[in-house]
């Protein structure tokens, strides 16, 4: 048997301990690597940056718990961002494992940093299922779909949203998601409500996404940890998705090598296997 | 660090290696922790579901602010649960019917406004890199839109002309599977990247 042949037969369980390896080494010796920004990420962040201070902002947290690696660096470089020119901040989540808790952890931890207090500047709205007619709704009454913010207090306790009562106070609206409810942004909100959406998702959704970046229905696209890294260094605050581009990588490094060693294997086993039937043959 | 963050990390490492454990082999383990996240899940969406849409939506309004209106689609949702009877299943049908009529009429209005007009206008329109038109991306998306609709044409063999074309449109979606294979295992590494993440800095830092 040679060597192709015996790689050929490799348990993939190899390959599993390789992409392990892959990922733990970048954290031992730590590698910076060039992030280059993305046109798509790009326009999202100046789309921001062009808002006048004290503007407006939804943030949504339509994420699941399983994909927090790429989309928590997202929001806590959003909300960096948002608090940074003291924007009113409304997060809402409309998935219920994950995001309502998130959000919570999440902007409580950032406004503390910027001296923001709750209920003035931000307010968590929290969950509410069916996100197609929270969506249409909120656009007659954030009230009449949400009589409560995430803790329970009704909104007419809270001095910002004694000011917001539906779309027409909101200036932006920053999607975070990691499933269709970005879709329903954009054919709801963007398209029935005219107001400008930019969305930052996860890396398996981006591709579908871009189709919106180009028909200017989002006015921009953070795909994947490549896009949060992207935005963490627009707005020059490094976190989780800058560390994670080393191991990000290194890991696609390997599997390129993988896949390049795969191909050549299977050329040279089937070129062997073809030799061998014309000499039996002759 | 407080003991009882501590403990948590530690309860949060032991179900994060017990899912990874399945990469070896099936085995109790994981079984388990699948398990437990199911049931959890449910657990968890049964109250949420209440808190949010019996408590606050229905019974409040009801029964603090009279809107005695919410008894019809109460009532409607009550009759799902008539799903578990085999002789009164057909009642069920009632809110299932609202339910697909409002959800179809929603749909059409966003679908046509956001999908199909959306993106008809964003197709037809001269593509633009940074505020300028460009030509060449603009041809690449004429001939790919045209050649890709010609190969999901099968009214006619796709032979001479046509099979030439379609051909062409094959690339074109061989392009574009690769663009989505490429992002998704983005996606999973980055899934893999932010458990190791946690295992290392977070779980080992504990014993640090």
């Amino acid at each position: 048997m040679n060597l192709w042949q015996q790689l050929d037969k490799l348990d993939r369980r190899w390959v599993f301990l390789l992409v392990w390896i892959a990922a733990v080494i970048p954290l031992i010796v730590p590698a910076t690597f060039k992030i280059s920004i993305s046109p798509e990420g790009k326009s999202l962040f100046e789309a921001v940056d062009r808002l006048p201070d004290s503007s407006t902002v939804i943030l949504t947290f339509d994420i699941w718990p399983n994909a927090l690696a790429e989309t928590e660096p997202m929001e806590r470089a959003a909300l960096h961002h948002l608090f940074r020119k003291n924007m009113y901040v409304i997060t809402v989540a409309n998935i219920p494992l994950g995001g309502p808790s998130v959000a919570e952890r999440v902007t409580r931890e950032l406004a503390a940093q910027y001296g923001k207090t709750y209920g003035v500047d931000y307010v968590n709205l929290g969950y509410k299922p069916g996100y197609v007619s929270v969506l249409r709704g909120m656009g007659t009454s954030i009230e009449g779909i949400f009589p409560t913010d995430n803790s329970g207090t009704p909104l007419s306790e809270l001095p910002l949203m004694q000011r917001v009562k539906n779309y027409e106070q909101v200036d932006f609206i920053f999607v975070v998601a990691d499933n269709a409810t970005v879709d329903y942004w954009v054919s709801i909100v963007n398209a029935q409500f005219r107001k400008p959406v930019g969305a930052g998702v996860t890396a398996v959704m981006a591709p579908k996404q871009f189709a919106y970046v180009g028909s200017g229905q989002l006015v921009g696209l953070l795909g994947g940890m490549k896009g949060a890294a992207e935005y963490e260094k627009l707005v020059g605050k490094s976190g989780l998705a800058t560390t994670g581009m080393g191991m990000q990588s290194l890991v696609h490094f390997l599997l390129i090598a993988l896949i390049v060693v795969g191909n050549v294997g299977y050329i040279v086993t089937r070129q062997v296997a073809r030799t061998r039937e014309r000499k039996v043959k002759a | 660090m407080s003991g009882w963050e501590i403990f948590q990390i530690w309860l949060m490492a032991f179900l994060t290696l017990a899912i990874f454990s399945f990469l070896y082999r099936d085995n109790p383990l994981f079984k388990f922790v699948e398990h437990m996240y199911a049931g959890l899940s449910t657990g968890y969406y049964l109250g949420l579901y209440y808190d949010t849409v019996i408590k606050q939506r229905l019974w409040m309004p009801l029964s603090e602010q009279g809107e005695w209106w919410l008894i019809v689609p109460g009532l409607l949702g009550f009759l799902m649960f008539a799903r578990l009877s085999t002789r009164y299943s057909w009642l069920a049908r009632l809110g299932l019917a609202f339910v697909m009529g409002t959800t179809s009429g929603v749909y059409l209005l966003s679908e046509l406004h956001g999908n199909v007009l959306g993106q008809m206008v964003g197709t037809m329109s001269p593509q633009r890199v940074q505020g300028m038109v460009n030509w060449w991306l603009t041809a690449i998306v004429v001939v790919g839109l045209i050649t890709t609709l010609i190969y999901f044409y099968f009214s006619k063999e796709h032979r001479g002309v046509l099979g030439g074309t379609a051909r062409v449109g094959i690339w074109f979606i061989m392009v574009s599977f690769g663009a989505h294979f490429g992002y998704t295992v983005m996606g999973r590494v980055s899934l893999l990247i932010g458990r190791v993440y946690f295992l290392w800095n977070d779980w080992i830092g504990t014993m640090r």
